[in-house]
């Protein structure tokens, strides 16, 4: 058993001690942090919905309820589909799409400056200096963004304050700040792909380009953007997830009327105490990253031994 | 490359707006953090004053609003945080340690999956590992019944420990196999050749090479842990951390404390960051001269050009550091011309904003207001939706309360 | 105390690859032994064999007599000098030098001694509390060789420990290392594609090409009376000329070439026949430029191509007749202001100094 799955035989490799710490280490973090949950979860979520004294009783069988009424809501409801959880859904993936492409476009010109133009010591200067912010935790950026944005907040005092507006913008409520802050939060996991892809590629190939007489976007286009491929995928996989997952700054910059589907999860696990229901929301949120990911992988043939972190 | 002058400006101009929007919300924040006004402000200002670094303000209205060092939920979060942080690097580091060495040990054919496999958390949305651990342990509780299981299967600090491992042990993975790539195998063969047990081989000679690696794990493995919010805001339970404590804040109240709390944290991580940075260097500057003194002994007159400047650069940010000198220069006197600091000041604009708060209850209890101004997104409260975060009417319970 | 090393039939097969085929050797205790021979002759795989890094595949090693299968490179008599040397960068070199006893757990008062002990002999008295990177070339390849005799093992296998170091490091570490063999009267087992390091420090050389050995013997043996082909143009320079054997006449036979007929020497283990494809090789020193006074077996005209000086000798490119190309040298000190490009000039061999053997590949350059 051993030599099908190890170049040397395992126990004999390294020592009866040492092996045994590996085994224990990789099964417990494998089996019962990773896979374990994710299966119960996905159990539960295909179970009806009863207090925990219940459970496991006559009370408790097997249904499609909670996937049934994410689709098509409550049998009490007289719409024919559940537009408020299926709005927020599909608002949510819109959103985060959209969120990914404003921040690769906002990206790249900056990754492409520093990877290619500065000289190194201002590269340095910029790489550092993009890193800072990205050490505050997200819920205070977010904070911050919300005392600008807030009806009472600065940008609106400012603005009141000159005079070019009587009441303040309401940007919260419309979702400005949401926006703006999804944007702001995964800067730092788009620009890092980026600009290690983009410095990998030879300088030469850009300079050679020129010569040919090339111009600047078609130079980018068949050259830059290819040979960054990777990073480009990397970066957008990664922000598209962490979007779509996001609750830290949707608990600080949403307005009362959108949510974020993360939240949606939050409100049937601690406000509703519905945890099956919860679950069910969660493993969809599980499998639109997962095909996600997937996608992202087959369409743009990149390996998973992408993510830089 | 050297682009025309139009698209170099074009491009200097792009570059300074993209950093003002980094950087301009956490220097504004920083800025509020000295007035005293309850909301976070720039204008008007109030007055300058350290309160909501220390004890914050009992309201005209009678809530309070704690200061930094008053807080207690927060002094609570931030010892669970760090209870929660030890955890989870005592866990952490051993696994991600393990993982990558056995990664080193598995057929090629089964490096992939085995790699995609070790990957896979930090792929799952941190929501979804913090609930998944808390249903399954809670089942777990169920069915152990009164006993130590039951205890641990509904402590928050337990699920949030192990929740954070889950992914947090990625990363450390990821650092031991980039230190693992350079490692040179004959090492532990000539070990084994002059006669090492192979755990004498994996204490003596492995550990000591990874100590770096798992140095860095544990700092990132630390901070990590410190800074999540996802995940452990449904793994915590009835328990709060730090970050679930600024989270709440939304609900109870965004007061400039939030604002001092931010620019505490950048202060710290500023100088910890200059810190590390300064004894980096200084640690290159000792291996350069301990190699320069070996060049030297062993050739006796070889011309060892070094542009090596082991002094102290001048960086060009001097003149940003001098700008912000000047602005608070001026800012400082206009303070001090206009009174605006102090004591007094606080009491004056505390007079002020109490007969105004009485004069709009009056107000409210003779007409009806509308729901859009009793709204407001500032003092928190998300009235609809489900009241997920929101407490409808906080002039309800005014009077006094914590 | 040194220890015999045999080998029996032993193989060592990776996948259906054989590296190393049906190696039968004996190593006489207190020998230094090589083994010669190009990349990926399977000179390595038997080092790691012997010193148990790889099992081989069929066969059995022994070690003073005791079957070693089964026993790993941690309990077995052998010390590795491995080609990189693989020393520990984390630790001073006295650690490094001492850690076999610091594994078996001796104090560290006599780990000490120990390493100053040998910071003697290896003449770095006084530095072992440098680092390794602090090192030159030379000084950690002492260091190596410190480290694996501390434990004063019975077998010392060295992989090619030289090819790193420049030529005249290299030249002085062969007298070292052949020194400090005779002084620690340990068994050296040495590896190397350098057949002039080979035959300069060994008692007895094993050739060896894509897994088979191909010749072991003394080195003047090896050297003077190769077995095939390959032995006689991988170990020194040669110079084969083809034909066909015409006559045999004890141990002296006569080769028939475009190029005339030669008389060669026959090795007794070697198998000829009548009719027989062979060559018959002729090295450069053994090639003289035919004056009146001397008399040799073995005539052959050739033209001179170009000219090499090689400072204490001096190598000329010739073409026979039929257009093959050999190679003669002449020592410095002789007067070779007659012949340059285009000369044509008449070289003389003894058939004593030729040996003819069947045709099979040459060693390729």
């Amino acid at each position: 058993m051993s030599n099908l799955l190890f170049t040397q035989p395992f126990f004999k490799k390294n020592g009866r001690a040492v092996a045994i710490y590996f085994l224990v280490a990789i099964i417990f973090w494998f089996v019962f942090l990773v896979i374990i949950p994710q299966l119960y979860m996905l159990d539960l979520s295909f179970r009806s919905n009863v207090p925990p004294l219940a459970r496991g009783g006559p009370r408790d069988f097997y249904t499609f309820e909670h996937y049934q009424h994410f689709v098509f809501g409550s049998k009490s409801s007289i719409d024919a589909f559940n537009f408020v959880a299926l709005g927020v859904f599909g608002r949510t993936i819109i959103v985060s799409i959209f969120v990914t492409i404003a921040n690769l476009a906002f990206c790249y010109p900056i990754a492409f400056y520093i990877a290619k133009i500065a000289n190194p010591s201002t590269a340095r200067l910029l790489i550092v200096s993009l890193i800072i912010p990205f050490w505050i935790n997200e819920l205070l950026r977010s904070f911050a963004l919300r005392i600008l944005f807030a009806n009472e907040g600065v940008i609106n005092n400012v603005l009141t304050g000159i005079g070019i507006i009587d009441q303040g913008i309401l940007f919260i409520t419309y979702d400005v700040g949401l926006y703006t802050g999804l944007i702001y939060a995964y800067i730092l996991l788009m620009m890092f792909p980026l600009y290690n892809a983009i410095e990998s590629l030879d300088v030469n190939q850009i300079e050679a380009a020129k010569d040919l007489g090339s111009s600047t976007i078609r130079t980018h286009w068949r050259i830059v953007i290819p040979h960054a491929k990777p990073g480009i995928v990397s970066g957008c996989t990664m922000v598209f997830m962490l979007t779509v997952g996001a609750l830290a700054t949707p608990v600080v910059l949403s307005s009362p009327n959108t949510l974020w589907f993360p939240q949606l999860i939050y409100q049937w696990f601690n406000m509703n105490d519905n945890w099956s229901r919860g679950a069910a929301y969660s493993i969809i949120l599980l499998v639109v990253s997962v095909i996600f990911v997937l996608t992202m992988m087959k369409l743009f043939r990149v390996r998973i031994g992408e993510i830089a972190r | 490359m050297k682009p025309s002058h139009t698209i170099n400006f074009m491009i200097g101009l792009y570059i300074v707006i993209f950093f003002t929007y980094l950087f301009g919300p956490l220097l504004i924040m920083s800025v509020t953090a000295f007035n005293s006004a309850e909301f976070p402000a720039i204008t008007p200002w109030e007055c300058f004053s350290f309160r909501w670094f220390s004890e914050g303000k009992i309201a005209y209205d009678g809530q309070h609003l704690a200061g930094l060092l008053s807080d207690r939920r927060l002094h609570d979060g931030l010892v669970s945080s760090l209870i929660i942080g030890t955890g989870v690097v005592l866990l952490a580091v051993p696994i991600g340690m393990a993982a990558a060495i056995v990664l080193t040990q598995v057929r090629s054919q089964l490096r992939d999956v085995y790699y995609s496999i070790s990957i896979m958390p930090v792929l799952f949305p941190g929501v979804i590992i913090g609930i998944s651990t808390v249903v399954l342990w809670d089942r777990i509780a169920g069915l152990g019944g009164e006993g130590l299981v039951a205890e641990f299967g509904r402590n928050g600090i337990f699920l949030t420990i192990l929740a954070q491992t889950c992914f947090i042990s990625t990363y450390c993975f990821l650092i031991f196999v980039a230190r693992l790539q350079r490692f040179d195998q004959t090492q532990e063969e000539a070990a084994l050749d002059l006669g090492a047990t192979q755990t004498q081989v994996f204490f003596k000679i492995l550990v000591p090479y990874l100590m770096p690696a798992i140095a860095s794990a544990a700092v990132i493995a630390f901070l990590a842990s410190f800074e999540n919010y996802n995940t452990t805001v449904f793994s915590i339970l009835s328990d709060q951390t730090l970050t679930t404590v600024i989270a709440s804040k939304v609900r109870l109240g965004i007061s400039p404390a939030l604002s001092a709390l931010a620019l505490s944290i950048i202060a710290l991580t500023i100088i910890a960051a200059v810190t590390y940075e300064v004894l980096r260097r200084r640690e290159e500057k000792r291996y350069v001269a301990s190699q320069e003194k070996f060049v030297k002994e062993e050739a006796a007159d070889s011309r060892v050009d070094k542009d090596y400047k082991a002094g102290f650069r001048i960086p060009k940010g001097i003149v940003a550091v001098i700008l912000l000198i000047i602005l608070c220069s001026y800012g400082a006197t206009q303070i001090v011309k206009n009174d605006l600091y102090g004591q007094s000041c606080i009491d004056a604009a505390d007079k002020i904003k109490r007969a105004k708060f009485f004069d709009q209850l009056q107000t409210l209890e003779s007409n009806q207001l509308t729901d859009e101004e009793l709204q407001g997104g500032d003092l928190g409260g998300n009235q609809d939706y489900g009241d997920i975060f929101g407490d409808p009417n906080l002039f309800k319970d005014f009077g006094g309360f914590d | 105390m040194s220890a015999d090393v045999e080998l029996r039939n032993v193989s060592v097969m990776f996948g259906s690859f054989y590296a190393a085929r049906n190696v039968s050797v004996k190593i006489n205790g207190g020998e230094f032994f090589s083994f010669l021979g190009p990349s990926g002759c399977g000179k390595t795989t038997l080092l790691r064999a012997i010193s148990g890094f790889q099992d081989p595949s069929e066969g059995d090693i022994l070690i003073d007599n005791k079957d070693m299968s089964g026993i790993g490179p941690n309990k077995r008599p052998t010390s590795l000098i491995f080609q990189n040397l693989a020393l520990f960068p984390l630790m001073s070199v006295a650690d490094n030098i001492v850690f076999s006893l610091e594994v078996k757990g001796v104090s560290k008062k006599d780990r000490r001694k120990r390493a100053d002990e040998l910071l003697e002999l290896i003449a770095l008295a006084g530095q072992g509390d440098k680092k390794v990177h602090q090192l030159s070339g030379g000084q950690k390849q002492r260091v190596a060789i410190a480290r694996a005799l501390a434990i004063e093992p019975q077998v010392l296998l060295l992989d090619e420990p030289l090819s790193a170091l420049d030529l005249k490091l290299r030249q002085r570490m062969r007298t070292e290392l052949r020194e400090i063999q005779k002084r620690v009267n340990i068994t050296f087992i040495y590896i190397t594609h350098d057949q002039g390091e080979a035959l300069t420090m060994s008692d007895r050389i094993a050739v060896m090409n894509e897994g088979e050995l191909q010749q072991i013997g003394a080195c003047a043996e090896v050297y003077n009376n190769p077995l095939t082909p390959f032995v006689a143009t991988f170990v020194g320079e040669n110079n084969p000329l083809y034909g066909k054997v015409k006559e045999i006449n004890g141990s002296k036979v006569r080769i028939e070439t475009s190029d005339g007929d030669f008389i060669s020497t026959i090795n007794e283990n070697a198998k000829l026949s009548v009719g027989d494809d062979a060559i018959s090789f002729v090295r450069p020193e053994s090639l003289f430029i035919e004056s009146d006074r001397d008399h040799f077996d073995n005539k052959i005209i050739a033209t001179i191509e170009s000219f090499e000086f090689e400072g204490n000798l001096k190598n000329f490119y010739a073409s026979l007749k039929s257009g093959l190309k050999i190679r003669f040298s002449v020592p410095n000190a002789l007067d070779t202001s007659s012949i340059s490009s285009g000369t044509q000039i008449i070289l003389g061999f003894e058939s004593s100094k030729s040996v003819i053997l069947p045709k099979a590949a040459l060693a390729i350059d």
